[in-house]
């Protein structure tokens, strides 16, 4: 019997706000434990929730590029449950009007595209950061009450490509639109699954088992790939699938019991007394969508129609919003795009690759990436120079055209003067001429090789070429 | 409407995951029993059952947002002052997971 997944899933995303959700505590995640904390964060009594600005507009500009639905009255409930992550004893989320609701995403899987429901998009705040070790546990509230939206899918996807092209997107869409940094491994976009399995065919649902805190996108597809077949063994075997949750396990590339669940949990919600219902107004709706800033596929279109870039280098820039970002501040200053991306590609990603740091720490104006570029183009430089000029422009940030003056790295590109190299070659092989005439194309590269040593390789080809020709043509 | 006795109230607890004392669990059924009365009473006004349920006190609506502003938190010592145990800057409590 053939068995096919049923897949949804919850991503959690942290969003990049300054601020909390409900209180004004700063947000860092490199600070110091414990001194990122508002007396809201941790439950003091007399403290009140205020909703944070740009959390909402986050999560109306997601809600957008998902096609929902979106409320314009913000309600809040309590999730209670009591554990030592929440200080207060409750989550604040919205649990019966979330934000956004019935939306859908478009991914593309072997070629083929397929709509994704989207059942709602709600916002909440996070957890505090528990720390476990073999007797006992440290918690760290700097990340209690960081803005979150979750985005929940209708059970749509049917393996593990799909739910990882899917989670793809969601990534491309809050690092686009500069909701998050949807940095999985650092968990400011977190994923569980929910998956069962039925025989092709059935409507009716399985049981479900979840799995949580996946924190990659190859993690995702490998751990439903694993479950998918875990349970079609189960059942092949007449056994039961048990509803409970799991996790993965890197190293065995397997998921393993974490626990086995008895019934739904009762988080006894109910309406959030401390946040009156908040009217959005059309005019702020409309505003954060229109100063949304431009998401993955409009950026794909741009890059591929204003700079005419090929399909597979547009993709390699737009895999990182920061490096696509870049690349835009550096097309400023030049119209040769293909170049730029060309440059971009070897010489800014190698480095940044080699050295491995982060675009956000390469610390290179922008202009004067397109002046090398341009530079180049022109074959003023040649690429030897080019590199050493680079290797300058990254320690000093400064003109490439100074540092090439300074340095002397220039190409010779005046004609007497290549000429007059060419001629004092063929006197003293007279008989490259007749050679070359005969068809002997070597004689043509003899000549450039000869010049080139005697210039330390600092003559421009293609006026050199040029002059060649026409001298061995006499 | 649902008798609250003992029971419910301890099988309440449990699924919130705390227990009390024999005499703590009295003292809430009293108050429990006390709410249960006022709402017998209420429950007897005339076209109770014809008005919606509010949710706040007062019908009201807002159109507040904080601006995302970061403000001073808390010094680390006054985030840290209730604390029983301390470790490494965070608050050190018994193993939460197996």
């Amino acid at each position: 019997m053939n068995f096919e997944a049923v897949i949804g899933l919850e991503i959690h995303v942290e969003m990049k706000t300054k601020s909390k959700m409900f209180s004004s505590a700063p947000i860092d995640f490199k600070a110091e434990p414990n001194t990122l904390v508002a007396p809201l964060d941790m439950a003091f009594p007399g403290t009140m929730p205020i909703v944070n600005k740009e959390a909402v507009r986050n999560a109306i500009r997601v809600a957008h590029a998902l096609h929902m639905q979106i409320d314009h009255e913000l309600w809040f409930d309590r999730k209670n449950y009591f554990y030592s992550d929440l200080p207060k004893g409750y989550q604040i989320t919205q649990q019966d009007r979330p934000i956004g609701k019935e939306g859908y995403l478009e991914i593309e899987v072997n070629g083929i595209k397929k709509k994704c429901e989207i059942e709602r998009i709600h916002m909440e705040e996070d957890t505090c950061m528990q720390h476990h070790f073999s007797s006992y546990s440290l918690l760290d509230y700097n990340r209690a009450g960081i803005p979150l939206i979750e985005i929940v899918s209708k059970p749509v996807l049917r393996s593990g490509l799909e739910a990882r092209k899917y989670v793809e997107k969601i990534r491309e869409i809050v690092t686009f639109a500069n909701v998050s940094d949807g940095k999985m491994e650092e968990g400011s976009l977190r994923c569980d699954v929910n998956i069962s399995i039925r025989p092709y065919g059935v409507e009716t649902f399985g049981t479900k088992v979840e799995i949580k805190n996946l924190n990659s996108l190859a993690h995702i597809e490998k751990a439903i790939d694993f479950e998918t077949k875990r349970q079609s063994e189960l059942l092949l075997l007449g056994k039961k699938v048990q509803q409970e949750t799991r996790r993965f396990d890197e190293a065995k590339k397997e998921t393993v019991l974490m626990r086995v669940k008895t019934e739904a949990a009762d988080y006894k919600y109910f309406v959030e007394p401390n946040i009156p219902p908040i009217k959005i107004s059309d005019e702020f709706i409309n505003n954060a969508i229109e100063t949304c800033p431009e998401l993955y596929d409009e950026k794909l279109e741009r890059f591929l129609n204003n700079y005419s870039l090929n399909l597979t280098d547009a993709k390699i820039i737009l895999s990182n919003v920061d490096y696509a970002n870049y690349y835009d501040s550096c097309a400023k200053y030049t119209s040769n795009y293909q170049n730029l991306a060309n440059f971009f590609i070897s010489s800014i990603l190698g480095y940044l690759n080699k050295a491995m740091i982060d675009i956000k720490d390469f610390n290179v104006d922008p202009k004067y990436i397109s002046e090398l570029v341009d530079l180049l183009k022109s074959k003023e430089i040649n690429s030897t120079q080019g590199a050493d000029i680079f290797a300058k422009l990254i320690k000093e940030n400064r003109s490439p055209l100074k540092i090439k003056e300074e340095t002397g790295a220039t190409l010779i590109s005046d004609e007497d003067k290549i000429r007059q190299l060419v001629l004092e070659v063929i006197s003293l092989n007279p008989t490259l001429p007749s050679d070359f005439k005969a068809g002997k194309t070597r004689a043509q590269g003899f000549v450039m090789g000869q010049i080139m040593r005697k210039t330390g390789g600092k003559i421009n080809p293609a006026i050199a070429n040029k002059i060649i020709v026409e001298e061995l043509n006499k | 409407m649902k008798e609250v006795n003992k029971d419910v109230l301890k099988d309440a607890s449990l699924r919130l995951m705390f227990t009390m004392e024999e005499e703590e669990y009295d003292l809430l059924l009293e108050e429990f029993h006390i709410i249960q009365t006022q709402l017998g009473l209420m429950s007897k006004i005339e076209g109770v059952d014809d008005v919606t349920p509010m949710t706040f006190p007062f019908d009201v609506s807002i159109d507040y947002l904080r601006e995302d502003e970061a403000k001073t938190p808390l010094s680390k010592e006054d985030a840290l002052k209730n604390a029983k145990n301390v470790k490494d800057g965070q608050i050190k409590l018994p193993k939460v997971v197996g």
